[in-house]
């Protein structure tokens, strides 16, 4: 008797397992098709098929609009300069504080863990305003320097570098962390040992903990990268009026000139420049991976 | 040409643990040292000052006259083979041993000689382009003295560095070692917790305990004459007997030898070689308890009259049987007061005769 029942139970448990596995597969196969598949073809779609009174004709004449409109081309390089210039400051910034916290063994790196986690927690809108009151017109900074009888400084406010110092800012969280779970693999053994066979300090981070953290680096910059590049608020906040980031860019397209088409576009080549970082990413980490 | 002294050195940890505890030892040109001791005893931290790893709270340390206390490790004339070999995962073998030489700045023809050399050395010739993660974890560690010897240092420190491999290759390494090591006549001091490693390898051995010295002698010394209790529980199996000494013989449940010394609380240490057993029905000291039989010789197990278990080594184990009773009769002892070696002395069979007449 035990032996059927065994028999009969076993053969039965893959066909009833097969259907539940694909249903818990398909759910967010649907999902990542309905929610981001499918608008990004129609968003494609939309484009290309522009409205005329004759009826809808298929055209390349919104993009052709786009990269030969000055004001649209100058909006996009001022993105790609924020995006490049934070990723820059992003690594001096916060490689420094993740070295410091992986191999620093004293009470403060628990603090300025703390510290450096902090901006995760804080809305970028109130970054912003705490931004501008400190660093804005007669913010603190102004009224600290003119206390003590120095020379105004020119605030960053609603200048390239207001969204530069948010941004960096609001991303330190996330970089930090992910440059500290890269030094988390390299032993103290493996650098011990660089230091026996007569590295210094400098030899040991640039021989044997780069090389180690590069997978890192990259998924950390990808991740402030692809951030940057359609971040909104504190571009929106911060920037210049003139020429502003993509996202600030097609929403004052979309909601104050009515253009969704034109809105459109934008995003579409918005999301065209993070499909190539995407792929960059990619393929850097599987190369790194393969030997 | 070069020698090691270590003076006076101490090492409190910031928690308040004195790993090492004024600390001396001088190893001499070509000599190999074997720092011995249970887990926890400063042996690693030990080497670690040797190292550079670790600043010393106290004393000093000097190889060939220079003072190398505070000079930090990448200016050190040591190398240093871990436990886990440590080696860098983004080079190849080749890499891995070319990287100190580079720093050097030795001409890239050079740099190829040497680490061929060497990879030669260590049995790993014509493995300069295997990647490490490829290699078995005995090749791995060979890779790893392959690094440290590359460079020639003054002073080879190696913190236990065959613990994560099998019994087997254990032994070959060690040998390995041994060789490479009397062969380049290189200055190695030479962390293990396992006695027979230290036995078979060191010219000299310390023993060490909470930080401290318990002996520092050859090998066969510290087998055969063990200053304390401690190191004659540490090193090779040994029978320590608690008992009292009473007109210069020492007794414990109805088992006695003569022991010339004052009389109070004494142990007494019996090398289980050194306890000759045979069969008794009358005066019986002890019980066989169990008996192996390893082929070569047998080892007897065996209860004193108030169970106290003691060992003893039989060339012929069939004659004993488990539940006979035995006499003893050993061949030489040590005995220890107040964990201070007062006596040791082989027992002659006329000495032996005196405990028949004193026991009468
Ligand atoms: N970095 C450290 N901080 C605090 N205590 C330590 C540190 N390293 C070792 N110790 C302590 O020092 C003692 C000796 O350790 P160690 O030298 O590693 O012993 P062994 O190598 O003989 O096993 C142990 O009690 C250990 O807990
Ligand atoms: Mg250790």
């Amino acid at each position: 008797m035990t032996t059927d029942t065994a028999g009969s139970v076993s053969p039965v448990q893959p066909h009833r397992g097969r259907p539940i596995g694909l249903l818990l597969v398909a759910v967010p196969v649907l999902m990542v098709v309905w929610l981001i598949i499918w608008p990004i073809i129609s968003a494609v779609i939309t484009t290309l098929w522009v409205k005329t009174p004759e009826g809808d004709i298929f055209s390349i004449e919104t993009y052709r609009f786009f990269f030969s409109d000055g004001y649209s081309l100058s909006n996009l390089g001022m993105t790609l300069w924020t995006t490049g210039v934070c990723a820059i400051l992003l690594l001096v910034v916060c490689l420094p504080i993740a070295l410091y916290l992986r191999f620093a063994d004293s009470r403060i790196a628990a603090y300025v863990q703390g510290l450096a986690i902090f901006p995760m927690f804080v809305p970028s809108i109130i970054l912003s305003f705490a931004f501008i009151r400190v660093l804005g017109p007669n913010g603190t900074v102004d009224l600290v320097l003119n206390a003590v009888g120095m020379p105004k400084i020119r605030s960053p406010y609603l200048t390239p570098w207001g969204p530069v110092i948010g941004l960096v800012w609001d991303n330190i969280p996330l970089t930090v962390l992910i440059l500290l779970s890269g030094l988390g693999s390299v032993s103290n053994q493996a650098i011990e040992a660089a230091r026996d066979v007569g590295a210094g300090k400098i030899a040991v981070l640039w021989h044997i903990i780069l090389p180690r953290i590069s997978n890192s680096i990259l998924v950390a910059i990808s991740f402030a990268v692809l951030g940057i590049f359609s971040a909104f608020t504190l571009p929106y906040v911060l920037g210049p009026a003139a020429p502003e980031m993509m996202g600030p860019f097609m929403q004052r397209t979309f909601r104050e000139l009515f253009e969704p088409q034109t809105a459109i576009t934008q995003a579409v080549v918005t999301f065209a420049f993070c499909i190539v970082f995407g792929l960059f990413y990619v393929y850097s980490v599987a190369k790194n991976r393969a030997p | 040409m070069s020698v090691l002294n270590i003076k006076d050195v101490s090492k409190i940890f910031p928690g308040g643990t004195r790993a090492v505890d004024t600390f001396s030892l001088d190893v001499a040109d070509g000599e190999l040292v074997c720092l011995l001791g249970p887990s926890g005893s400063g042996k690693s931290t030990l080497l670690r000052m040797v190292g550079g790893f670790e600043t010393p709270t106290s004393g000093q340390m000097t190889i060939d006259g220079d003072d190398i206390t505070h000079v930090p490790p990448e200016r050190r004339p040591t190398g240093m083979v871990f436990q886990s070999h440590a080696l860098w995962t983004h080079m190849n073998v080749f890499k891995n041993l070319a990287f100190g030489l580079k720093l050097r700045k030795v001409a890239p023809a050079e740099i190829k000689r040497r680490v061929e050399a060497v990879l030669e050395l260590v049995g790993l010739g014509g493995y300069g382009t295997r990647a490490v993660t490829q290699l078995s974890g005995g090749q791995q560690q060979r890779v790893a003295l392959a690094r440290s010897l590359v460079l020639e240092p003054k002073i080879l420190l190696l913190d236990e560095p065959f613990a994560s491999l099998d019994q087997h290759l254990r032994e070959r390494l060690r040998e390995e070692v041994r060789d490479i090591q009397q062969r380049l006549k290189i200055t190695t001091l030479f962390v293990t917790h396992g006695q027979d490693e230290a036995l078979s390898m060191a010219d000299r051995i310390v023993v060490m305990r909470d930080g401290k010295t318990e002996q520092i002698d050859r090998p066969d010394i510290v087998y055969r004459e063990p200053r304390t209790p401690f190191v004659a529980g540490f090193i090779g199996t040994m029978n320590l007997i608690e008992g009292t000494v009473a007109n210069g013989v020492f007794s414990k449940a109805g088992y006695s030898t003569p022991v010339p010394v004052a009389d109070g609380p004494a142990t007494q240490a019996i090398r289980p070689e050194a306890l000759e057993l045979t069969l008794a029905t009358d005066n019986a000291q002890g019980k066989v308890h169990r008996v192996t039989d390893f082929g070569t010789h047998g080892l007897v197990d065996l209860e004193l009259l108030d169970s106290t278990r003691i060992k003893a080594m039989v060339s012929h184990p069939g004659l004993f049987q488990p539940g006979q009773g035995v006499a003893l009769a050993p061949k030489a002892i040590a005995a220890y007061r107040d964990d201070i070696l007062i006596h040791r002395g082989a027992l002659t069979p006329e000495i032996a005769a005196r405990r028949e007449t004193i026991d009468a």
